[in-house]
């Protein structure tokens, strides 16, 4: 008992605290949701399971497993041949693969309904200049095979990313050594390099499926009824919040086993050296009709995820630019841009203080802590949307007595000022900025805070002189991750946002949700712009960076 | 005894067996003593329960008669004043040896933190390599600053994870003496921990055999390796 | 040292600023304070706050135009209609926003069901809006009026085919309907209104008729079932009337080449009446600016603004003193459901269980 004491003792500190707090924070929103999981249900419930429930989870498990399939395929090969070869562009594509992360996927289904349909460019030019009328079937992008293209189209950087560092950093030996065992460097790639990135894969993939499983916006324009339209359905076209809580709840458990899964999969193994041993991969240069097919498939694939839908959403801004933008737009980017860096601001340092607190204590409780950061990217942005006003909502029930007591009336100071809004960024993105900092830890190890500790630095004098210096690259992968994240968000934005604010995703929204989509193209080419850069960022910080 | 092990008992977390059980040790002020060892029979973690990386699960740990854990109480690593070399010598990556080396200097001016390293530098024979990153080092270069490093803050107590295991021989014998120099000068509690019966009799004070997390025989080295011969060749062919 | 208390700083602000807002109480309290001895000094001008789920840019340049005439501020939150409903309820009595304004008199009665808005005696908005287009109970008024009505191709339907939504579902028309999915509020209430004109079954077996008789699966907005029609997919579409004048006026030449090969049907001129809409604002039960909020309404409901707001978006205005644009007006005038608008909003649930269960996607 007094060992435990003891033990309790040496481990609380500021550190233990903070992450303590972060999480309560964290888990209370979706715990006031949650509670209501437990309710009778009702008859909607029943007509819920009978009509909806069966068709909407098929949907939704095909759209997860097809997108997921795709993605690793595509993402791997990238990264692997990005790589381990070296081929003309090469260079650029190593980060010019992630840019079309900067495309919503709302916005990308938008832009090839818009340019596939009947009126869009393709169709116009052939029927006004080659007199060609074809059939729609093979232009309807509007179904389940469609939605899977989108979400392949733009969610594959996440696998892409992951790999391609792991590639990176972590195997020059082992590919080497099997090169010169004599393999191919096709049996080198599924004999070594698949097996060994598996967690790096797992990790990539297992973010695509959070998103295909949340996705309004895609499925919704494309009239595909999934899990998280039924929620949407129960809860607002019903009205009843119960049954939108069932399935939000069991969404949450699906998630959180496919979490658990891959924490499972990936147990203790650590396929990665801490010290400066590790060199990187030395590139084999390609030749001949390798090369050049390798190029035309990688410019090929671009062009599908990023210039052909940039370019026809820069047709649009030609369109409209005239109407769309003027003084007030100035406000949307700056609106959008402060509101993602505070947030991705904060992320990074409760991820920060998470993820270092449970690297260096080993208890159940601490594990524990790095496992609630989760939760939020689990949970469809609505619902945590909802769970947070709630939170600050009974806050403000306990102030309302205060301001009774002096005399005013009650109001709203916390619900209506903007830090509402950031909150709920953080609950709902922490995952990604954590997943990013864990795996820059992880990559590091405790070996370099050791020593710096018996060379009399404290835990925190360490993290500042030593632990953050060293994961720097990933601090600002995650940073920007989040960035791009939260300047796409639309479903919590829309419900948390304080008057007349106004930010450059909800923009969009308004042209779209009404079917404007050639006015949305303004707000949406900023977005895209503005994610791009930070990515074209992100990528001149990691190659600085000493390996 | 300058540092008193009690009774320890230490497992990791996720192995069933304890790797330590009421292990009882002690080393006397200015003597110099080697942990002789199969691998994985403990060394290395030995070290690290006394300089407080690892929480043991009973039992006590005295430095200088100052506890540094028992039941209630547990000094954080930081605040032992314990040197340690490691094993895989964990140079900070975006330091330069310079700065590797200033880095456990609290409480000086910045004169005396540069004549330090200098002083230390030279002792390694390391004086031209001040700026390089540790990644522009050879394994023995880096294995050398680890351990000017860790002896800048003039520890009490000084420890050593195989310190020697990637020089050639010319110059482990050199650093060998010249750190033994150092040692005996000071009058530095050392504990080292090697493969090399070579080491252990040149330095050694007194040899401590290990086994499987218990000791099986500590004394003078002329004594432990006679009584030992056979265990000890048939462990390291 | 001052690492530690840079980490101290950090530490500071992020719970100053996000978490413990409530710790800041004081200060919050402070600054409302502030606010409201601001607002008491302007009381004659001061604000409104209004929630929407209208994204047109006109709203934005009338309700400056009201600021400008009035001095009154007029603060806005757009987001969907069901979230901002949402939201109301959940802020309860704490609420800021003094107006809900949204696109369907369907959700409109669901606030008022949620004992979200109250009721608004004005002489003004009595004479300028007809009864029919208000809540019984005045908690809502309805501002701007849109059917939702038959397109079909000029080349290949005669309009002496058409006559009713029902007939849609006769074997005539066996794969050329389209119509967008059940998901959306328009076919909902749509779906509402047979239910409270001809019952429960008969709503049903039209839904099913309908889904019987669907080109394709449901897909995309209203403009894309024009464009269907036109790309040969089916013959029929129901959209709402102001798509197809936005269609006619659209920036995309290509659009407006769609629209002029098509035409508008108004359905059951005979019969029941073709089935309309509202735009419609209601002053929230815990209104702060109950006075100005009625102000605004009034304003919006005035013959001047009527126009202008009706037109920009090819709706047809409430206010009976103001003619529909001439685009409207060559279309021709109709006959429209004779029904109160709340029954569209207090048979909804019923309408999307029937939609489920016929499988309209
Ligand atoms: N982090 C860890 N988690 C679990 N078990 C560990 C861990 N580190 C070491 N061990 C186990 O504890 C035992 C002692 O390890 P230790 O590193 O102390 O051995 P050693 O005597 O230093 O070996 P070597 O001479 O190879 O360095 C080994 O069986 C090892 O597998
Ligand atoms: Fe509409
Ligand atoms: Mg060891």
């Amino acid at each position: 008992m007094l060992y435990l004491i003891r033990k309790m003792r040496s481990q609380f500190n500021s550190w233990a605290l903070l992450s303590f707090i972060f999480s309560i924070l964290i888990i209370l929103p979706a715990l006031l949701i949650m509670v209501q999981l437990f309710a009778e249900s009702n008859e909607n419930w029943e007509h819920i399971k009978e009509f909806m429930l069966k068709n909407y989870i098929i949907n939704s498990v095909t759209l997860v497993i097809f997108t997921g399939l795709f993605t690793v395929i595509i993402g791997v090969c990238a990264a692997w041949l990005v790589t381990a070869y070296t081929f003309p562009l090469q260079r650029f594509f190593k980060w010019g693969m992630i840019l079309p992360l900067a495309i919503p996927p709302y916005i990308g289904a938008y832009t090839y309904h818009g340019i596939l349909n009947y009126t869009g460019v393709i169709q116009t030019n052939l029927r006004n200049h080659f007199d060609i009328k074809v059939d729609q079937k093979f232009f309807d992008i509007m179904n389940i095979p469609g939605a899977i293209f989108i979400f392949t189209l733009f969610l594959y950087p996440y696998v892409f990313i992951i790999t391609r560092s792991f590639l990176e950093n972590q195997s020059s030996s082992l590919i080497e050594n099997a090169r010169i065992l004599g393999k191919s460097s096709f049996q080198t790639f599924i004999q070594v390099v698949l097996p060994i990135s598996r967690t790096a894969i797992v990790g990539g993939v297992s973010l695509v499926i959070l998103e295909v499983f949340n996705d309004y916006g895609v499925v919704k324009y494309f009239g595909i009824q999934t899990f998280s339209t039924a929620i949407f359905q129960a809860w607002f076209g019903m009205g009843d919040i119960q049954s939108a809580i069932k399935l939000a709840g069991t969404l949450m458990v699906i998630v959180v086993f496919i979490l658990i899964a891959e924490k499972l999969i990936r147990g203790r193994k650590r396929y990665s050296y801490s010290t400066s041993k590790v060199r990187p991969l030395q590139p084999k240069e390609l030749k001949g009709w390798k090369k050049y097919s390798v190029l035309s498939l990688f410019l090929t694939w671009f062009a599908f995820a990023f210039l052909i839908p940039s370019i026809q959403l820069l047709q649009w801004v030609y369109m409209t630019y005239d109407v769309i933008l003027n003084e007030v737009f100035l406000d949307l980017i700056w609106n959008s841009v402060f509101v993602a860096s505070i947030g991705s601001a904060l992320i990074v340092i409760t991820a920060l203080i998470i993820a270092n607190f449970s690297r260096l204590s080993k208890g159940w409780f601490s594990q524990f802590f790095s496992k609630i950061t989760v939760l939020g990217y689990s949970l469809p942005g609505a619902v945590i949307a909802i769970g947070v006003l709630t939170l600050f909502l009974a806050l403000d029930q306990k102030v309302i007595v205060l301001y009774e007591w002096i005399g005013l009336e009650p109001t709203l100071v916390l619900s209506l000022s903007i830090s509402m809004l950031i909150f709920a960024y953080v609950v709902r993105f922490l995952a990604v900025g954590y997943n990013s900092i864990e795996s820059g830890f992880e990559k590091v190890g405790t070996a370099f805070t050791d020593a710096s500790r018996t060379l009399g630095m404290s835990v925190t004098k360490t993290f500042f002189k030593v632990d953050i210096k060293m994961i720097k690259g990933a601090v600002a992968g995650g940073f920007i991750l989040v960035f791009v994240d939260i300047l796409k968000e639309l479903p919590l934005t829309l419900i948390l946002q304080p008057f007349n604010f106004y930010t450059l995703a909800t923009k969009t929204f308004q042209y779209a949700s009404d079917e404007r989509i050639h006015e949305a193209s303004v707000s949406s080419i900023v977005i895209i712009f503005i994610s791009a850069l930070s990515i074209f960022f992100l990528h001149k910080v990691l190659e600085k960076e000493p390996k | 005894m300058f540092v008193q092990i009690k009774d320890l008992t230490f497992n990791y977390k996720n192995s069933r067996k304890p790797l330590f059980e009421n292990l009882s040790l002690g080393f006397k002020q200015g003597e110099v003593t080697v942990i002789l060892g199969q691998s994985g029979s403990g060394k290395s973690t030995l070290l690290r329960l006394i300089a407080g990386l690892e929480i043991p699960a009973r039992g006590s740990i005295s430095i200088d008669r100052a506890v540094m854990n028992d039941s209630l109480r547990f000094v954080q690593p930081e605040k032992r004043g314990v040197g340690l070399v490691f094993q895989d010598y964990a140079l900070f990556p975006h330091m330069t040896v310079e700065k590797n080396i200033k880095f456990g200097l609290h409480k000086m001016s910045r004169k005396q933190k540069q004549n330090r390293m200098e002083e230390l530098l030279t002792l390694v024979g390391m004086e031209e390599f001040a700026s390089r990153y540790p990644y522009e080092l050879s394994g023995g270069q880096q294995q050398r600053v680890a351990l000017a490093r860790a002896l800048a803050p003039n520890p009490s107590l000084i420890m050593f994870d195989e310190p020697f295991s990637n020089l050639d021989s010319k110059l482990q014998e050199q650093i060998r003496d010249d750190l033994k120099d150092i040692i005996k000068l000071t009058g530095i509690t050392s504990i080292f921990v090697t493969h090399d019966e070579e080491d252990a009799r040149a330095i050694g004070d007194r040899i401590v055999l290990m086994h499987d997390g218990k000791i099986q025989e500590a004394g003078r080295p002329e004594a432990v390796f006679k009584k030992n011969r056979e265990k000890l060749s048939l462990a390291y062919v | 040292m001052h690492k530690k208390n840079l980490f101290t700083t950090i530490i500071m602000v992020l719970i100053v600023a996000v978490i413990m807002a409530g710790c800041g109480k004081s200060n919050d309290g402070a600054s409302s304070g502030n606010d409201k001895a601001a607002s008491k000094e302007e009381k004659n001008s001061g604000e409104v706050n209004l929630y929407t789920s209208r994204h047109y840019d006109v709203d934005d340049q009338i309700f400056a135009d009201f600021t400008k005439e009035t001095g009154i501020k007029v603060n806005v939150i757009k987001g969907k209609e069901d979230e901002l409903i949402e939201r109301l309820s959940r802020e309860g009595k704490a609420t800021k926003g003094d107006l809900f304004f949204t696109s369907d008199a369907g959700r409109l009665h669901w606030a008022k069901e949620k004992d979200l808005l109250q009721s608004v005696e004005s002489e003004t908005l009595n004479k300028n809006i007809p009864e029919n287009l208000a809540d019984k109970d005045k908690q809502w008024y309805g501002l701007t009026k849109r059917a939702r009505v038959i397109v079909y191709s000029k080349d290949k339907v005669d309009p002496s085919e058409l006559s009713t939504y029902e007939a849609l579902t006769e074997d005539k028309w066996k794969g050329k309907v389209l119509i967008r999915s059940s998901e959306n509020i328009y076919n909902q209430s749509l779906v509402s209104s047979f239910i409270s004109l001809n019952g429960k079954e008969e709503a049903k077996n039209w839904a099913e008729g309908i889904v019987k008789n669907m080109a394709r699966d449901p897909q995309g907005g209203d403009r894309d079932q024009a464009k269907g029609i036109v790309a040969g997919e089916g013959d029929v579409a129901i959209m709402n009337s102001y798509y197809f004048g936005q269609m006619l006026n659209s920036e995309d030449p290509e659009e407006v080449k769609v629209a002029k090969q098509l035409s508008v049907f108004f359905p059951n001129q005979e019969t029941t009446g073709t089935h309309i809409n509202i735009s419609g604002i209601g002053v929230t039960k815990y209104a702060k600016n109950k006075e100005n909020a009625i102000k605004l309404m009034e304003y919006l409901s005035s013959a001047d603004v009527q126009k202008v707001f009706a037109e920009a978006n090819y709706e047809y205005p409430v206010n009976k003193e103001v003619e529909p644009s001439e685009l409207l007006k060559s279309w021709g005038e109709f006959k429209e459901q004779d029904l109160n608008l709340s029954e569209l909003g207090e048979n909804n649930a019923d309408a999307v269980k029937i939609l489920n269960e016929v499988s309209w996607k």
